[in-house]
């Protein structure tokens, strides 16, 4: 029964790794031929194709973080642990892609690489959050103690994703906002690709945290062998 | 996460290198003896000159498109070898570990 299910797992997985593939492909004809070239800012705003996409990326990464670390504080289940540290490690990989993809945009668009706007320094604060929270987890094998600080710092990483989303709502600040309730911010042809990169964003975080976690698990059970077999 | 940490170490000093190169002052002339009698406050610039056309400031929009998408494939490609190095590591263990279930029960 559980060969079945790993085979159906795998075979699920494959899936949405060829369907991933097919939506990124797609994406890069849409932003490169079909996507027009900004009037003001001219070839460089493509960046922003995959920059915001990497930012929602970064957003499920976290909150998986999250999600795992509160259900493992309460039910103590490894399987939840794992999904916590492969969300923060896809998170910290999602944000690390927009910290540097950001000021290569901003460099062209601002004439400066980095400045303290609200967006930029939450999504910094939270890059730094989830990052002490790997390095608490990469100090050798974790331990009970470590996990579960590393979990109720997870949620309190949490707590900064609302503040960058509404961070150039609430606080004046230099930070787009092309995509709003309102609409027209974009022309159609860019909303066909800031879409198509959505959702090949959404497969490659939804794969990679999949991958992650399992192979978390795998070293779960590993570590847990080696115990056994240390005090048998 | 040293692989992470070194992609981002290399893509700061991408980032600043140029930078700093453009920084760097050209050559000074051989000062004069009226330069010489000039103190700090009279060598300030006393006027700002605007530079227009072509010969204005131009940020290479290409390069940092290129340089954007290069981070993003480089920054996967460098997680998705961390996994793999991660995956064979655990498989060394499982085997190792395997090995010695055999040789206890053997004994």
């Amino acid at each position: 029964m559980s060969g079945k299910r790993q085979s159906g797992n795998t075979t699920l997985w494959s899936l949405v790794l060829f369907a991933t593939l097919v939506v990124f492909a797609a994406t890069l004809y849409a932003i490169f031929v079909v996507a027009p070239v900004e009037q003001q800012m001219g070839i460089v705003q493509k960046i922003f194709y995959f920059h915001v996409p990497s930012a929602y990326a970064m957003y499920i990464g976290f909150a998986v973080s999250a999600l795992g670390s509160a259900v493992y504080l309460l039910k103590r289940d490894p399987k939840w642990d794992a999904l916590g540290v492969a969300g923060a490690e896809v998170g910290t990989l999602f944000c690390l892609i927009v910290l540097l993809t950001g000021p290569l945009w901003a460099r062209k668009a601002w004439g400066v690489w980095w400045t303290w706007d609200p967006r930029l320094t939450t999504t910094l604060l939270a890059g730094m959050i989830f990052a002490a929270y790997l390095a608490l987890r990469s100090m050798g094998s974790a331990g009970e103690v470590e996990k579960r600080f590393a979990a109720g710092l997870a949620l309190f990483g949490l707590v900064d994703l609302p503040l960058i989303h509404y961070s150039v709502q609430r606080w004046r600040g230099v930070h787009p906002t092309v995509i709003t309730g309102k609409g027209g911010g974009l022309e159609s042809e860019m909303y066909w690709a800031l879409g198509l990169s959505f959702i090949a964003f959404t497969g490659l975080a939804v794969l990679l945290i999949w991958a992650r976690a399992s192979m978390e698990r795998q070293r779960e059970q590993t570590a847990r062998l080696r115990f056994e077999l240390m005090h048998r | 996460m040293r692989a992470v940490i070194a992609a981002f170490v290399l893509g700061c000093t991408m980032l600043i290198a140029p930078r700093g190169l453009a920084e760097e002052a050209p050559p000074e002339p051989e000062p004069t003896v009226a330069d010489a009698k000039k103190d700090a406050a009279e060598e300030r610039a006393t006027q700002f000159v605007g530079v227009r056309g072509p010969e204005a400031e131009s940020v290479p929009g290409g390069a940092l498109l290129l340089a954007a998408y290069a981070v993003v494939w480089a920054l996967l490609f460098l997680f998705l070898m961390r996994m793999r190095g991660m995956q064979r590591q655990t498989a060394e263990e499982l085997e190792r570990l395997s090995a010695e279930i055999r040789a206890s029960g053997d004994g």
